[in-house]
């Protein structure tokens, strides 16, 4: 089922900030089955231009974490991708042998999840494991990889980078984590950035800073990224494009603004509505207009 | 009590439970289906499987068919009796460890695991000693024996369960650690328990078998399984099949129970899906 | 009026021995009859800390608890448990799947609470069953069907008929919604808004998402390391607030209204202005 031909090409265009240019991801038509042969996710398309920052939006089981872990290459076992093109930086990736879908991961697309302590062996210091990453991934030598790892821990804003080093996983707190999953992500210098609810575990106020790290690593290296997450304000506030996901397919899809301002499809209304009766915006708006 | 049901539906199960039933009766009626008196002996001693003795029979001449049969209520329930026995004294203070304070956790604690230090025979062959050398004496020793591991199952149930938020709510509305115990934490408990049960009563006729082979709790002449294999062991010689006979049983007794354990657990073990599958049918039930 | 629920001073320690620490530096707060009140907190500020001490779940070690004018914090043992059984506080749990026993049909978890009481017949409490499930919009056919068949929001929706059914004053609600998806989370707002209309519940909504309460509360308390650092309307908190704390946390929740985000450098400030606050000793002398 493809969504209603209105939204059925994601490839907008998007005003200003250096997207618009060819398509660094581009998903066509992609199904993904479970094991007993039920289609999850029937037919996406999805095009994400070089240096934008394209959001995904819907409800858990809406389709859009299964599209992302198809282009990463890492469905869950019995899940397998049935139809469509996933096409990166020109090179069609379902095609590609399991070999080479992994060289791809960290140096061309990196991801990070919703629970980043459970991405760490608690028993190795972060410091540890990231330079371990960039040994592997790399190829950088033993000291060369901690001078590099602590460098990344101190871009990802993380305070004393060297005793951060030295710590084990459960002495930092969430946002710290995700920060170094962030440097880990990003060690082999990818071209594609995934955050899949990257900020849904975290407080308010860590969240922003989460995201601002984004939006800078997006801006000063010119990082594609993708942003998933359930919250369409989280979306709103980093991202050129929105999608929404629904069932399996994308509903609505179009530039942030467009869709914020004038929804086409009753699902994407009732998430915004959701803010605007129950949110902050509600209390903001109304300060905006006279009463 | 879900998990009980869904077992006997699996084939393992049911052929497990068929075997069981079949042993039961056999513990009842054994000593009066006994076509000869077990305790007889006869000029025909060490005879081959006949017509007239289907086992054989035995060094000094009685029909070992007739003290298989006489000797299943010996065999089995004194098995079930040291596992009812370990049940009371392992689960009472398992649950109440959870509930009644520190001090009594400790305790108990320390108690069982003073026990599971015991060594088995010893213990046994100890109580025998002090208390005399009967069956129920011997079997307070093997229930005592076995109450740690009923201790140890129901305690971590009881405690992965004690805390679960559902109880809270229970205790917001005022519930008694009684009622909490009775509706919330016992139907979590049952499965597990019934599991270990099956498992140690297997165990227990494994004992209870190589006490009497050994001569504890039951004595000569009086047949019991374990005591039949005993006899016929020092006459391999001549009859080199004779302990096949009471040990079938005991082999088939004990595999049926350990395959109706794992039955199941593996029918309680993925409770989710599982249940959800069944219970269409189940009708509406309050309080 | 007097209040509902009257927190004063309460200070709660959690913990034994050495490893023993103050949750809470005296925080105060108070509920009216029919009215909605934030505590907003990240985690570990301390706020399902101040609701267990409420419920009586954690002993204070100082301050006061009075509920409906009545002092509660000391009640223990037979005493506790008669006055739970009145049902005046309940509870709903953040995570609905968790705190819903899944060996028991929804028709039996809503009456529980009635049925500790005791002294009600097996068809007095089926209906009880009936007229619960109804107040929370849950279809009866759902009454003897386990959590483990129900949605998310439906479980919620169980939870909180089976809070509401003993007919209290006051529902203190843990993260009601962020486990729920965001059209279950609507109704299930809805559900709390019509509950105050009908019932005039007086209800303390825990979150760590200021930005969930823009429709729903009065008035939100602002939790941060176990102290109250400001209250006031929803409005003033939300428009003008004024500790550092409040003031980062506003410009923390994302929105989607604003055309400009927030000014990164100036929320930087208000980071390092917060982070200097939490480091300084506690004034209150604890």
């Amino acid at each position: 089922m493809s969504a209603s031909p209105d939204f059925a090409t994601a490839v907008r265009p998007s005003a200003g900030d250096g997207a618009g240019r060819e398509p660094l991801l581009s998903v066509r038509g992609l199904r993904v089955s479970v094991a007993d042969g039920t289609e999850v996710v029937h037919g996406v398309d999805l095009g994400v231009p070089r240096g934008s920052a394209a959001g995904l939006v819907g409800e858990s089981g809406s389709g859009k974490t299964l599209t992302c872990r198809a282009v990463l290459g890492l469905l869950p076992a019995g899940v397998q991708v049935t139809g469509g093109q996933i096409a990166f930086d020109g090179a069609e990736l379902t095609a590609l042998p399991d070999a080479e879908r992994a060289r791809l991961r960290g140096t061309g697309i990196a991801a990070v999840f919703q629970d980043p302590a459970s991405y760490l062996n608690p028993s190795i210091t972060v410091g540890e494991q990231l330079a371990e990453v960039l040994r592997v991934k790399v190829g950088l030598g033993r000291r060369a990889a901690r001078e590099r790892a602590v460098e990344l821990l101190h871009a990802m804003g993380l305070r004393r980078p060297e005793h951060v080093y030295t710590q084990y996983p459960f002495e930092l707190s969430g946002g710290m984590l995700q920060r170094v999953l962030l440097a880990m992500a990003i060690s082999a210098d990818p071209e594609l950035l995934i955050a899949d609810e990257a900020t849904t575990a975290l407080d308010v106020t860590v969240q922003a800073e989460v995201l601002e790290l984004l939006s800078e690593l997006r801006r000063d290296r010119g990082l594609t990224l993708i942003v998933v997450s359930h919250d369409l304000a989280v979306v709103a506030q980093t991202c050129d494009t929105v999608h929404v996901f629904r069932d399996g397919a994308v509903v609505e899809s179009g530039p942030t603004r467009r869709v914020l301002r004038a929804p086409r499809h009753p699902y994407t209304r009732q998430l915004i509505d959701a803010h605007e009766r129950f949110g902050i915006d509600r209390v903001r708006e109304q300060r905006r207009s006279p009463r | 009590m879900k998990a009980i049901t869904d077992a006997l539906r699996t084939r393992a199960g049911a052929v497990a439970a068929i075997v069981l039933a079949a042993v039961l009766v056999l513990a009842v009626t054994g000593p009066f289906l006994a076509p000869y008196d077990a305790l007889k002996n006869s000029a025909d001693i060490l005879q081959p499987p006949s017509a007239q003795h289907w086992f054989g029979t035995d060094y000094l001449g009685r029909d070992v068919l007739s003290r298989v049969l006489a000797g299943a209520p010996a065999s089995v329930f004194t098995a079930f009796e040291a596992v009812a026995i370990g049940l009371v004294i392992g689960v009472v203070p398992g649950i109440t460890s959870v509930y009644l304070g520190r001090a009594y956790e400790w305790i108990t604690l320390r108690i069982m695991d003073g026990l599971i230090a015991l060594p088995f025979l010893i213990f046994a062959i100890a109580v025998a000693a002090l208390l005399g050398n009967a069956v129920h004496q011997a079997m307070v020793a093997v229930g005592i024996l076995l109450a740690p591991s009923f201790y140890r199952i129901t305690r971590a149930a009881a405690l992965s369960h004690a805390g679960a938020q559902y109880v809270t709510a229970a205790q917001l509305f005022g519930a008694s650690t009684w009622r909490v115990l009775r509706t919330h934490v016992w139907p979590k408990i049952v499965p597990t328990l019934v599991v270990t049960t099956a498992n140690a009563t297997a165990s227990a006729l494994l004992i209870v078998s190589s006490l009497t082979f050994l001569g504890i709790g039951v004595v000569p002449p009086e047949p019991t399984w374990g005591g039949i294999v005993a006899g016929d062991l020092g006459y391999l010689a001549q009859r080199p099949y004779g302990p096949v006979f009471p040990s079938l049983f005991i082999m088939a007794t004990v595999g049926a129970l350990n395959l109706l354990a794992d039955a199941i657990r593996d029918a309680g073990g993925d409770r989710g899906r599982a249940r959800t599958l069944m219970r269409g049918a189940r009708r509406v039930r309050l309080t | 009026m007097t209040a509902l629920l009257d927190v004063r001073g309460l200070r709660v320690s959690l913990g034994r021995g050495r490893a023993r620490t103050e949750i809470l530096h005296g925080a105060d707060l108070t509920v009216a009859p029919g009215e909605i009140v934030g505590l907003i907190g990240e985690t570990g500020s301390g706020k399902t800390t101040l609701a267990r001490a409420v419920l009586g779940l954690v002993p204070p070690s100082a301050g006061t608890v009075a509920i409906d004018g009545r002092e509660v914090s000391g009640l223990r043992g037979r005493e506790l448990r008669a006055f739970r059984r009145g049902g005046a506080v309940q509870y709903v749990f953040q995570d609905p799947l968790r705190s819903l026993d899944p060996d028991r049909t929804v028709a039996d978890t809503l009456v529980e609470g009635l049925a500790v009481r005791g002294g009600r017949g097996r068809a007095e409490l089926r209906a009880a069953a009936e007229e619960a499930a109804r107040h929370v919009s849950l279809p009866p056919d759902l009454l003897p069907r386990y959590p483990g068949e129900l949605s998310g929001g439906q479980r919620q929706r169980v939870a909180i008929g089976r809070a509401i059914a003993v007919d209290p004053r006051l529902l203190i609600c843990d993260e009601p919604v962020s486990a729920l998806d965001a059209s279950t989370r609507i109704t299930i707002l809805e559900l709390l808004l019509r509950l105050r209309e009908t019932r005039g519940l007086g209800v303390l909504l825990i979150t760590h998402d200021l930005g969930s309460l823009g429709g729903v509360a009065d008035r939100v308390v602002v939790l941060y390391h176990g102290q109250v650092v400001e209250t006031g309307t929803t409005e003033e908190i939300l428009l003008a607030p004024r500790h550092p704390y409040t003031r980062l946390l506003v410009t923390s929740v994302p929105s989607i209204t604003d055309d400009q985000p927030p000014d990164p450098a100036a929320r930087r400030a208000l980071r390092e202005q917060v982070r200097a606050l939490a480091d300084l000793p506690r004034t209150s002398g604890a």
